[in-house]
């Protein structure tokens, strides 16, 4: 089974993504995807408080900031896969740090490529993504083309998923499948 | 009259045309304070709403008397109202007036769709 999550920040997205793959697994092999790159003390906080999150869950801790098919390298496709999130994976995508941040134009129709191959692969998934799409404000070009690299990739990702849910509060909203 | 909403980017115009068998050409996108009725569809009202603003129009009382136009349309209108309080006085008054629009329209259409990831929520 294969699910796509999405929602504004801090509703619970993480949480239940979690629960549901723990649950999918049955014991099984569970891997969590690990998306950021971290590049200072902020984002080294953020990622140890999302490691004691997931203490005594028994994911295995995959680090993949870009080609998320490269996973399938070492892990067994047959298991249960947490990606948190599609948003800083495009990020690094789209902006390389090695690059000095230059965009990459080409990174979300490669995403999408890979993110689809992904969920078709696997036995099951569980993707996490964020709105970010209603607001008043009138961005710059840069952050335009972000926000629409990441509605073309999660509009895929709604596409191929078995389920799909917007996350509200902690509340679910159902808009395909079932949970 | 059919209103879809729904945030930047998630497939509201493709929703459209598929569900109502739209081709181009019976669509209208707004892209300032010109509006064309005779399309079937008039799609980025949200940026006739902006247009508006700059000119000090208020965009409902616009549809108000012109209610006789739209009332078979199918108009598509971005969600812009889960941010932040803009800090541009402009983009602020464009998100109050967009919201008063909507509200009105909603009270109007026999069908409300919200799309989110290319998926319709009927709203009503």
């Amino acid at each position: 089974m294969t699910y796509f999550l999405s929602g504004g920040a801090k509703n619970g997205k993480s949480t239940l993504a979690q629960n549901l793959a723990v649950s999918l697994a049955q014991g099984g092999k569970h891997y969590y995807i690990a998306t950021m790159i971290p590049v200072d003390d902020e984002d080294r906080e953020r990622i140890r408080r999302h490691v004691a999150d997931r203490e005594g869950l028994g994911f295995e801790t995959i680090e993949c900031g870009r080609h998320i098919l490269s996973c399938l390298e070492t892990a067994d496709p047959d298991g249960t896969f947490l990606l948190d999130s599609v948003t800083a994976l495009l990020m690094n995508e789209l902006f390389p740090a090695e690059k000095n941040y230059e965009m990459d134009i080409q990174a979300a129709a490669r995403c999408v490529g890979e993110l689809t191959a992904f969920v078709r692969t696997v036995r099951n998934a569980v993707i996490v993504s964020d709105y970010l799409y209603s607001d008043a404000i009138r961005y710059d070009k840069s952050t335009e083309v972000y926000r629409r690299c990441l509605a073309d990739i999660d509009r895929a990702l709604a596409g191929v998923c078995d389920t799909v849910v917007e996350v509200s509060a902690g509340q679910v909203i159902l808009h395909k499948g079932e949970l | 009259m059919i209103l879809i909403i729904g945030g930047a980017y998630q497939g509201k115009l493709d929703f459209a045309k598929a569900a109502f068998a739209l081709s181009e050409e019976d669509v209208f996108s707004c892209t300032g304070d010109t509006i064309d009725f005779s399309k079937r569809c008039v799609d980025r009202i949200e940026e006739f709403t902006y247009g508006c603003v700059q000119k000090g129009v208020e965009p409902k009382t616009f549809f108000q008397t012109h209610r006789e136009q739209w009332r078979d349309s199918i108009l598509i209108c971005q969600d812009i109202f889960c941010g932040v309080v803009p800090m541009d006085p402009d983009q602020r008054e464009w998100r109050q007036a967009t919201g008063r629009l909507c509200q009105y329209l909603a009270g109007e259409a026999s069908q409300v769709s919200r799309i989110f990831c290319g998926l319709e929520q009927r709203l009503k």
